[in-house]
């Protein structure tokens, strides 16, 4: 069959996508052969892959459609727009901001586009300790290599870097640790810097301008403006979804939405996808949401004697993953350019006066990230009809984040900073080397006394051969219901240490495999 | 987590139980709010005509904090006052909260202000410039959760109120968008893959 399907044109710009404004009807139901639930790095592969192979697939995307010209360049302004919570979404504790992009895309569209694959030691250790013996390095080369060439994924350029990140690199070599040369799925990138605000020029290769337009040309439609409310099942089988398109300037629901279909794939990110599942009362043994884990940075920030004017350029170029394995130490250190907004909230050097001398500085400031392996100790819930995303920083883990901390000043201090700002809620500065194990050592694991980000949430709806403490077949497939499946980050079994993206693209292909044969 | 850490949470639960703190959430998006300015645009393309979102008395805390967190003197920065920082923070960040954090934000700003009662004997806003910094500062550094949380997250949303504002960015010699400046082309759509 596959063979037989003609593609339409890919039209050089834009989408075409059924937005609220275009809807006029209070009700609507749809029929197809697949109707999929995020638009995102997992459900932009899967529409393509399922329309590729004939099927006539509906996407429903709970976000709004924001073509690339409309891209603003201001990080608030974009935050605003084109991201989960409008930026605001957090653990309960409040002192880890968990970023994902909520728009045509997902969070392809506001990510710094650095890939790696997945380490053969995950793909090892997930099938000794989660049966996945059917994901090994071999099966699961030949989709890192197809993504890669779908995606232009390649080592950076020369060019490609940032003023910050020549400093850094020279900080490694000096302290003889290994400087990595990012891979990026970026064509001609135009070092904006613009990476977290949308590439405004389409030179990130996101699902806006690569998987998402193919699909429409094989057929696929895009529902923006709608959110899946309950995934609909049968006997045992998924037979479709129900949504409501919201209009995103009142909020208020234009029109109830049902679409029949006898696979369901569920993408809607590792926050979004339990709360579904949960709400479809899909959770027979309670293991849905789950073993949240996200990767949490904290940014270390370097003061420079001269301007170094690390804004423009490549968002990430760099990184240090010597110690990234669990056994080596379980962290990785890479480097960003930052805007203003992201510089005001990276450091409390104290109230008033020191607060604005450090902005000030601005120019002569480089951020160096520190990004942690962590165990998956948190869970994703409803509490009174409102999302909780439970989640601290396990105590191991804050020490692995404290070496890495003590790396990441190192290398700070030999790329040439006098001075670092370390993101806690006290005033806490490090003058010179020496002080560094001491003012490290200091820290205790406490909550919000930090300022963590989180780019990579993960976990929830694990992938496992266990029906009893996974929630995702070795195939794909929900234990609990046949024909629906899931593609997204939630699947990932632990956290992985590295970038995710990559690794969700590869597994999103691989499941649309599965899928494709189960129902040729 | 430690015996400490678990305290600690279970001081948040047991203040979120009470009225001052009803949402904990509340603290959690004050702490932790990304760089998201809720409705930015709109706060940007017009200065609204006054604060609709927080109340008389809420207005004043924040004003107070930004007059204390954002001291641009004997600096080449912009004066606070000169850039539209309450009405951002009220148009921008308050306005489309979801309502269950937005009643948490504003139990944990009348908190706040009731927080060197003890030590000072008047509420936030009545202290003097010194005392409201090293109050900020003490908080910062508290063993309560809720303090800290608050010094850090209600500081934050008056810095990114201000900082959002494109005219703050000149004296930091940062330029902001490039893409019309550098006069580039967008690539477009991706072409289909051959396989
Ligand atoms: C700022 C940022 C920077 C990052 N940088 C990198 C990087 O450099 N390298 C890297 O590897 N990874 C990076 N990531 C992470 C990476 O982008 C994600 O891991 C990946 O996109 C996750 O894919 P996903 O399919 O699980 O979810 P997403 O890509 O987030 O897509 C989920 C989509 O589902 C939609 N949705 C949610 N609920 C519903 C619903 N009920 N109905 C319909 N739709 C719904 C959401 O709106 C969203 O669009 C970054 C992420 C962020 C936020």
């Amino acid at each position: 069959m596959q063979d037989t399907i003609k593609a339409k044109n890919v039209p050089a710009r834009g989408l075409a996508v059924t937005q609220a404004s275009d809807v006029t009807r209070d009700t609507l139901e749809l029929n197809a052969d697949a109707v999929i639930i995020g638009s995102g790095a997992g459900g932009a592969i899967a529409a393509y892959e399922l329309a590729k192979a004939g099927k006539n697939v509906v996407v429903l995307e709970a976000g709004p459609y924001v073509p690339s010209e409309k891209f603003t360049e201001m990080m608030a302004v974009s935050m605003d727009t084109l991201y989960a919570d409008h930026g605001g979404q957090a653990n309960s504790a409040g002192d880890i901001a968990i970023l994902q992009g909520a728009c045509v895309g997902g969070s392809t569209v506001v990510n710094a586009a650095l890939c790696f694959r997945t380490p053969d030691y995950y793909l090892e250790r997930w099938g000794k300790e989660f049966g996945l013996t059917n994901l090994t390095p071999k099966v699961m080369r030949p989709y890192f290599e197809k993504v890669e060439a779908n995606l232009g994924i390649a080592p950076n350029k020369a060019y490609e870097t940032s003023a910050g990140a020549q400093l850094l690199k020279g900080g490694m070599q000096k302290l003889n640790l290994p400087e990595g040369n990012a891979h990026r799925n970026i064509r001609n990138c135009a070092m904006t810097g613009f990476c977290f605000a949308g590439c405004k020029s389409d030179r990130k290769q996101s699902m806006l301008v690569t998987y998402l337009p193919w699909a429409v040309a094989y057929g696929a439609s895009i529902y923006a403006d709608t959110r899946a409310t309950q995934i609909l099942a049968a006997d045992g089988k998924a037979s479709g979804v129900l949504a409501e398109i919201v209009d995103p300037q009142s909020k208020t629901v234009k029109c109830q939405l049902r679409v029949n279909a006898p696979i369901v794939v569920g993408a809607a990110g590792p926050v979004q996808m339990p709360l579904l599942l949960q709400k479809s009362n899909l959770n027979g043994n309670g293991q849905v949401g789950k073993n949240f884990a996200c990767h949490p940075t904290l940014s270390v920030t370097g003061m420079f004697e001269e301007n170094v004017d690390n804004f423009y350029g490549a968002t990430h170029s760099l990184y240090m993953d010597k110690y990234t394995m669990p056994e080596d130490g379980g962290y990785l250190l890479l480097d960003a350019i930052q805007d203003p907004v992201e510089a005001s909230f990276q450091a409390e050097p104290g109230t008033g006066k020191p607060y604005m001398s450090y902005m000030s500085k601005y120019r002569n400031s480089v951020r160096l990230i520190t990004l942690i392996h962590d165990q998956n100790v948190g869970e994703v819930n409803w509490n009174n009809g409102a999302k909780e995303i439970t989640y601290f920083v396990d105590d191991k883990d804050f020490q692995i984040m404290k070496a890495g901390l003590k790396t990441n000043a190192r290398v700070l201090f030999a790329a040439g900073a006098k001075q670092l700002y370390i993101p806690t809620s006290q005033k806490l500065t490090i003058d010179s080397v020496d002080q560094i194990d001491a003012v490290i050592d200091s820290l205790d694991n406490e909550p919000a006394r930090y300022r963590y980000t989180s780019f990579h949430p993960q976990g929830t709806c694990r992938m496992g051969a266990d029906p009893d403490t996974t929630v995702v077949s070795p195939t794909g497939e929900t234990h609990e219901v046949k024909n629906l499946y899931i593609v997204d980050a939630s699947l990932l079994p632990t956290s992985i240490g590295y970038n995710p993206s990559e690794t969700v693209y590869a597994l999103a292909h691989y499941i649309s495999d599965q899928i494709n044969r189960a129902h040729g | 987590m430690s015996d400490q850490t678990k305290e600690a949470i279970d001081q948040i639960n047991r203040l979120s139980r009470r009225s001052f703190l009803k949402a904990a959430s509340g603290l959690a998006v004050a702490a932790s709010l990304g760089t998201g300015l809720l409705g930015a645009a709109n706060a940007f393309a017009a200065v609204p005509e006054g604060i609709k979102v927080m109340s008389a008395s809420e207005y004043q805390v924040m004003h107070r904090l930004m007059q204390v967190t954002l001291v641009t003197q004997g600096t080449g920065l912009v004066p606070a006052s000169e850039i539209p920082v309450m009405q951002t923070l009220d148009a921008a960040l308050l306005a489309t909260m979801e309502p269950h954090i937005l009643e948490g934000l504003k139990g944990g700003i009348a908190y706040f202000n009731d927080g060197p009662r003890a030590e000072y004997g008047q509420p936030f806003v009545e202290l003097s410039d010194t005392q409201a910094a090293a109050f900020c500062d003490t908080w910062a550094d508290a063993d309560e959760v809720p303090q800290r949380a608050l010094a850090m997250g209600l500081k934050k949303l008056v810095g990114l109120a201000y900082w959002a504002n494109p005219p703050t960015w000149t004296p930091l010699g940062y330029g902001g968008p490039v893409t019309e400046k550098w006069k580039l082309e967008s690539l477009g759509n991706a072409p289909l893959p051959k396989s």
